[in-house]
């Protein structure tokens, strides 16, 4: 069998690289001879950032990012003592006896939170800034397919403690959907494992938050970074407008990414303070037959849905959901629909449309936290 | 002209780059904390209540009446086994081989480890194979029916 030839060191490279006495020196030649990741490097280390009043926006991807990460960690840690066959005991286990387990257990709680708001701030920056046009529309389409994994990511752990307050909460979500004409039953029941909620949807929401969505996610993640590193961030059109010895920007790596390392430390701080001062309760446990307990509530992410349903009482019902059905196809729509750079009357529309839902997003979601 | 102003940007990025390193070292110092605490293992739970007895689980007076009667059970999460000898005395061991930690089971005139072939007599030594010590003795009583271990070493 023939072997295979090593890769030249690139002369560009040879005058970048320490020299070949140190061992930085040999190592990196090492692996350029085995690896042509030159351009690779070369590449990432020319990638800039626009630097403009609105580049702190820039900034959110990341934080979401810091967030997911927390709920890797905390999420595995929280597995270590975790049993879906007997979820509320265990997750009081967790609360009474692990130690630091209701901190562990409670930034968890937290974080998702804080990542969904962040994850929010980020559709609708990006949004508004019209990130999503020309060329990065598929970096459009996994960052919405991120936000919807990320959805379903709560709405699968909010069950898990299989306590009354999550066992209600799932039963009148999973109901809602199984309303929803033609496919709703179908994907109700398998949602469920069945017609009612019981410990076989416990497994199967179990299976999904911490194997299926966790796979889909990072798959999803890794190639919305991809698509960015290659691309860079997009130039918000007052930016593209300005002429070239007036646009600053700053280099990814690392004074970015330097940036950002202080936001995630302050971030961590006020992460552990919510979850200090405010430990996530654990009701008492789920039990099928009793009366469901007063005010329930979907989690703040879905008040907004929740609100509006509520407007279309009874039969109308699908007139609601058809207006929300509308929704995440607007958002996958608008890339192919708003292409002019700089904006036109469609590019202005949209903007309008988009200001008009984070109104209605943002009423919808007090008044159903306020009634 | 301030200090802050003459550095020059290396020396400036280097002193970030050391204050990030210090704050970021700090950071993973405070969580590793509650994080190795949490993942420490816990003391199991003693077996023996206050009374330093535990209740024989799986094994009746009844299946260990008559000389040469045996049976494997157990008391809190650990094994045991309990026999009568030829003599009529009722003994008790803990189950758990000295050599690799199997259960060991009572054979009318000996004990055996049936992972890696040990004997131990009927005293709970160990007289062939690779257990490296005897057994663990208990103490054993019958009261109302239901059988107590004891722990023997006080």
């Amino acid at each position: 069998m023939e072997t295979m030839t090593e890769y030249p060191i690139p002369p560009e490279a040879e005058g970048q690289l320490p020299s070949e006495e140190t061992v930085t020196g040999k190592a990196s030649r090492w692996l350029l001879h085995r690896y042509p990741l030159w351009s690779t490097f070369r590449h990432l280390a020319d990638k800039t950032v626009p630097k403009h009043r609105g580049s702190a926006w820039y900034n959110i991807g990341g934080i979401v990012l810091f967030f997911f990460t927390i709920q890797i960690i905390t999420g595995i840690l929280l597995m270590i003592y975790y049993r879906p066959a007997e979820p509320w005991m265990s997750v009081q286990r967790i609360v009474m006896e692990v130690p630091f387990g209701s901190l562990i257990r409670s930034l968890h709680h937290w974080s998702a939170n804080l990542m969904i708001l962040a994850l929010f701030i980020h559709l609708f920056s990006t949004f508004f800034m019209k990130a999503y046009r020309r060329p990065r529309e598929f970096t459009w389409l996994t960052g919405t397919a991120l936000f919807a994994v990320t959805l379903v990511f709560g709405f699968s752990g909010y069950l898990l403690p299989w306590d009354d307050l999550a066992f209600f909460a799932t039963r009148v979500g999973i109901t809602e959907a199984d309303k929803v004409p033609l496919v709703g039953t179908f994907l109700a029941n398998l949602a469920r494992g069945g017609p009612e909620v019981t410990l076989d949807t416990l497994g199967r929401f179990y299976a999904l938050h911490v194997m299926v969505l966790p796979v889909v996610s990072l798959t999803l993640i890794g190639v919305h970074l991809l698509f960015i590193q290659i691309q860079g961030v997009s130039e918000p059109d007052s930016f593209a407008a300005l002429p070239p010895e007036e646009k600053k920007h700053e280099k990814f790596f690392s004074e970015f990414m330097f940036g950002e390392i202080p936001i995630w430390l302050a971030l961590s701080v006020f992460l552990v303070a919510l979850a200090a001062i405010w430990p996530r309760p654990l009701a008492p446990e789920a039990n099928p037959a009793a009366a469901a307990p007063p005010g329930i509530k979907p989690e703040w992410y879905y008040l907004s849905q929740f609100q509006w349903l509520k407007l279309f009482p009874g039969r109308i019902e699908m007139v609601g959901m058809a207006i929300l059905g509308v929704i995440p196809l607007g958002i996958v729509a608008v890339p192919f629909y708003d292409r002019a750079i700089p904006s036109d009357d469609r590019g202005r529309l949209v903007t309008k449309l988009g200001l008009f839902g984070l109104l209605a997003l943002l009423i919808l979601t007090i008044w159903g936290a306020l009634s | 002209m301030s200090e802050e102003q003459s550095r020059s940007p290396s020396k400036r990025r280097f002193l970030g780059f050391l204050g990030l390193g210090a704050l970021g070292t700090f950071w993973l110092g405070f969580t590793s904390v509650p994080v190795f605490r949490f993942l420490s293992p816990q003391a199991p739970p003693d077996p023996f209540d206050e009374q330093g007895r535990a209740v024989v689980l799986d094994i009746s007076p009844a299946e260990v009446r008559n000389p040469g009667m045996g049976k494997n059970g157990g008391y809190g999460n650990r094994g045991l086994i309990v026999f009568r000898t030829a003599e009529g005395e009722l003994k008790a061991f803990d189950s758990k081989c000295t050599h690799a930690g199997c259960n060991v089971a009572f054979e009318g005139d000996q004990i055996h480890c049936h992972c890696h072939g040990g004997i131990y007599d009927l005293e709970g030594q160990n007289v062939s194979g690779p257990p490296p010590r005897p057994l663990t003795e208990l103490g054993v009583i019958e009261e109302d029916g239901v059988l107590y271990v004891y722990r023997l070493d006080g």
